[in-house]
């Protein structure tokens, strides 16, 4: 199937459609699992406002957001590799799951707001978490790739 | 958490806009965009996270930073697309996207962050 790179206004509509209704669902439920994470922001706030902050840095890392972004690539990775491989990618599905639900699931933003509050406290632990992070995403990625098949 | 949800939408369809507008006269360069989106939203909320700081910002603050930007910005596929890539025997484009992709966030969240000052 050759890629489909200039939609008609129908298909641009189901494209909009498609992003919009993956990207408001990924958002919401990051929302509500990164509620779970005891009262980030105001620790946050605390720490670029210069008011002392409580706790150690470790008690700053984004756990939540780290669990959400490993579980996105995965799935992501593994939906690519599989199941909308061969679809174009302007496809509703493939947008609506990918573009939309899990780029509206997973943040790339977040993980540096989070960065930057440990990085007040401790520099090493920020770049410590930023290392995490990556390499978890990569881990997550090659996991999603599973095994290579021979053909 | 409405209004999370709308914002975190909008950033989803700004990024696929983005992809859309470079796919359709680069296709093979589309991961770019999804590397700009993200550079582009780091650099919003590094303007957000140190500019909406008082106690009455709380709710602007988790709408821009939770919703948009985090709509705007993906890391499923920023890391995915590149896995695949590298599957592919491109492994100069998978590392250039890994590599350049936190570089520019991390640059453009620090310029956003001075902005906000």
């Amino acid at each position: 199937m050759s890629p489909n790179n200039i939609l008609s206004p129908r298909q641009f509509a189901l494209a909009i459609i498609a992003v919009t209704s993956g990207g408001a669902v990924g958002t919401l439920l990051r929302d509500v699992l990164l509620r779970l994470q005891s009262d980030p922001i105001p620790r946050a706030v605390a720490t670029y406002t210069n008011v002392p902050a409580y706790g150690s840095w470790t008690g700053q890392i984004p756990w939540v957001l780290l669990v959400i972004n490993f579980i996105g690539v995965y799935c992501a990775t593994t939906l690519l590799r599989t199941a909308i491989r061969r679809r174009d990618p302007n496809d509703p599905t493939r947008l609506l799951v990918i573009t939309g639900f899990f780029g509206g699931f997973t943040s790339y933003s977040g993980l540096f707001v989070a960065l930057a509050a440990i990085w007040h406290l401790s520099i090493g632990g920020s770049l410590f978490v930023a290392a995490g992070a990556l390499g978890s995403g990569i881990f997550a990625g090659w996991l999603g790739l599973g095994r290579r098949q021979h053909s | 958490m409405l209004l999370v949800t709308i914002t975190g939408a909008l950033g989803c369809v700004a990024r696929f806009l983005m992809e859309y507008a470079v796919r359709r006269h680069h296709p093979t360069q589309r991961p770019w965009a999804t590397v700009a989106a993200n550079a582009i939203g780091s650099g919003i909320a590094g303007w957000a996270a140190y500019r909406l700081v008082s106690f009455g910002d709380q709710q602007m603050r988790t709408i821009i930073l939770t919703g948009f930007c985090g709509g705007l910005t993906t890391f499923s596929s920023a890391i995915a697309i590149p896995a695949l890539l590298q599957r592919e025997h491109h492994w100069g484009y998978a590392a250039s996207l890994v590599v350049t992709t936190p570089l520019l966030c991390g640059g453009a969240f620090v310029l956003g962050m001075s902005l906000a000052h």
